[in-house]
């Protein structure tokens, strides 16, 4: 998460070191590799041969991965969006088909192609911070602490304890209302209606206790260079804050129950999109994609920058990689990240206090955090005058398209709707 | 099963727009700035990041809700969306004064507003009790409702969806992004408002705007609308 998790080594590390990252800043060609076993981010100026985030959005490369002609008797293709209800975003898919089954898929994402990491170079972090947030407005909170996070470490700033423990608070529930959302999404792709309205209703809760705490339903506009605007000051404000939060997980707890009790919810759901583990490595899979697939991946425990170095969080992974198994990590992901906001909310430290950090910048930093659907990396550098040289982003999403892809050959079409939620994917958040 | 525990919940679902809202209703997430008696016109117009504070008035369209003016002292207060143009006005109380269907079109956003549309029909919105539908198909839709800056790869899809939805048909435009793109005016993806390349009826300020604001708006169409 912060410098002393990163390494500058050659391309060709010791042990099982994944590429996450490739980006050009001055000229140079840098990558940045992970070594999830020693819990390090490598920064290597080569490219490493093996570049599976290139294949990701948008379409091309993959395509060519995938063999342009997509061969087999009476085989077609067809474009699925981005006027499409299931995909709710401007987005599509290209999928190959020969009645039923889905032989290929491709997702399309220049839909929503921005340009964000272009437009912001040369501009003042606060200033980026407002494009950064709405980059992906329901993973506002992960991209804003990310990035604040970087240019506080490429300045070397003092930043008090506190507000790291706000931003810690902000990402745990936006956690949760995330997984949620997903949770309320598959029940109503089963047609499971009750349930779906029940989720929804417990979603809309925990948006009011983002409104009331941190002054906006999605978390907008709280975080800022070395400081934070949440209203946790007192006591009886945090405990609020953390009955709210836990009473929302205790039903959330009792729905799953109902629902996985359910033999019309399962069968939808078990075998559905299987990921093999070997998959989710190769392809480098983030979050609870790659959890469901039994990858020890959570940047919390692989990077455990404060204050997440004294809280315990579990390590939720499923072993079956189908959308069933996506969804119980995430169903106890809500159960854990309740558990994390009570120890964040009970050992608050006061504000005013100075963190753990800032021993001199080097305009240049990485961060990563551990959004909803998963592992965010940016890296930035900054110019003499504290404007942004360059930034890339590399979204979770970005990181499970492929995987999402592979994990759909084969599945018959009403499967759809139940992989692509259990992933999490956003073609927002596919932007860099 | 199901049933009970549905039952067992009781009514979630807000009085609006027949009663006021409870204190807990009221939206936090994208009101515009409205100047107090004190403010600060200048020193406001200097920290808006985006162009919302101009001279002495305020661009709801633009205002994507940084509070940065907080502290040239203004506050944040919801405006109506609308008005209509009163021909159209007449025209949608003729014909839509009892239900709207409603297709949802993302023309390039931040998933934000996708949700807050998504959240018109959670429990404490419930718009279908208001005759409000969301319909698959531009065939069957009365309303379009997009969200989003428009993207140059999204403009020939909205105007191929406007083109093939059935006469009388109305846009609304909701959210800081659709009305004037937001933070992303500058970026190169951005085309241009939507107002540039659809005819718009109805504009929904906020970033996202919230479900009661944006049931506000659709109520707007076909003349349903009370004061919150």
């Amino acid at each position: 998460m912060i410098r002393r998790f990163v390494e500058r080594g050659p391309a060709r590390a010791e042990g099982p070191v994944q590429p996450s990252a490739s980006f050009s800043a001055g000229g140079r060609h840098l990558s940045i590799l992970t070594d999830t076993d020693r819990g390090r981010t490598i920064l290597c100026e080569a490219q490493p041969e093996e570049r599976p985030w290139q294949r990701a959005p948008p379409g091309s490369p993959l395509e060519l991965e995938h063999g342009g002609q997509v061969g087999g008797y009476g085989t077609f293709s067809f474009q699925y969006g981005p006027v499409a209800y299931g995909v709710q975003e401007a987005g599509a898919f290209k999928l190959a088909t020969y009645g039923e089954r889905v032989v290929k898929a491709v997702p399309i994402v220049n839909y929503k192609k921005r340009g964000i990491e272009g437009r912001v170079a040369g501009m003042k972090p606060e200033d980026a911070l407002l494009l950064l947030e709405r980059s992906a407005g329901h993973f506002s909170a992960s991209y804003s602490t990310c990035f604040c996070t970087a240019v506080e470490d490429a300045l070397g700033l003092d930043v008090p304890s506190r507000v790291l423990w706000d931003r810690a608070v902000a990402v745990e529930l936006e956690r949760i209302y995330n997984h949620v959302h997903v949770f309320a999404r598959e029940a109503e792709a089963a047609s499971q209606n009750v349930a779906a309205s029940q989720a929804n209703a417990l979603g809309e809760r925990v948006l009011r206790l983002n409104a009331k705490y941190f002054g906006h339903r999605y978390l907008f506009g709280f975080g800022g260079v070395g400081t934070s605007s949440a209203d946790l000051g007192t006591q009886g404000r945090r405990r609020e804050l953390l009955a709210g939060a836990r009473a929302v997980a205790g039903e959330f707890a009792g729905l799953m129950d109902g629902l996985l009790s359910s033999r019309i919810f399962l069968d939808r759901l078990q075998g559905t999109a299987r990921l093999s583990k070997e998959d989710a490595t190769r392809l480098g899979a983030v979050g609870p994609a790659a959890r469901g697939s039994g990858v020890e991946a959570d940047d919390r425990h692989v990077y455990p920058a404060e204050p997440y170095h004294d809280i315990f969080v579990s390590l939720e992974t499923e072993r079956e990689g189908d959308s069933l198994a996506r969804l119980t990590v995430r169903a106890r992901e809500v159960q854990s990240s309740a558990m994390v906001l009570q120890e964040l909310l009970d050992r608050m430290p006061p504000s005013g206090g100075v963190g753990s950090r800032g021993d001199g910048g080097e305009d240049f930093a990485i961060c990563r955090t551990e959004g909803p659907s998963g592992d965010l990396i940016m890296a930035l550098g900054l110019d003499g005058q504290g404007r942004l040289a360059f930034l890339h982003v590399r979204p979770s999403s970005a990181a499970n398209w492929i995987p999402f892809a592979i994990s759909l050959e084969g599945s018959v079409f009403t499967d759809f709707q139940f992989a692509y939620e259990s992933f999490g994917l956003s073609f927002a958040d596919s932007d860099g | 099963m199901w049933v009970l525990r549905g039952l067992r919940k009781g009514i979630l679902t807000t009085g609006y727009p027949g009663k006021g809202l409870a204190p807990d209703e009221v939206p936090r997430s994208s009101f515009p700035p409205t100047p107090s008696a004190d403010a600060d016109w200048a020193k406001g117009g200097g920290l808006c990041p985006t162009g919302a504070i101009q001279g002495e008035r305020v661009d709801a369209g633009r205002c994507v809700y940084c509070r940065r003016c907080k502290d040239a002292g203004f506050r944040f207060e919801g405006p109506a969306p609308g008005p209509m143009a009163s021909e159209r006005a007449a025209l949608a109380r003729r014909v839509l004064g009892r239900s709207l269907h409603v297709l949802v079109l993302d023309v390039g956003s931040c998933n934000g507003c996708n949700m807050e549309v998504l959240n018109l029909a959670n429990p404490y919105y419930d718009f279908n009790r208001l005759g409000i539908f969301f319909t698959n198909t531009p065939k069957h839709a009365d309303v379009l409702l997009a969200v989003g800056a428009l993207n140059k790869a999204m403009v020939e899809t909205l105007k191929r969806t406007y083109e093939s939805m059935p006469e009388p048909k109305f846009v609304v435009a909701a959210g800081a992004c659709a009305m004037s793109g937001g933070v992303f005016k500058d970026t190169d993806g951005f085309a241009s408002p939507l107002g540039d390349a659809v005819p718009v009826d109805v504009e929904i300020p906020g970033c996202p705007p919230t479900p009661l604001q944006l049931l506000d708006g659709l109520l707007l169409i076909g003349g349903r609308r009370r004061a919150p």
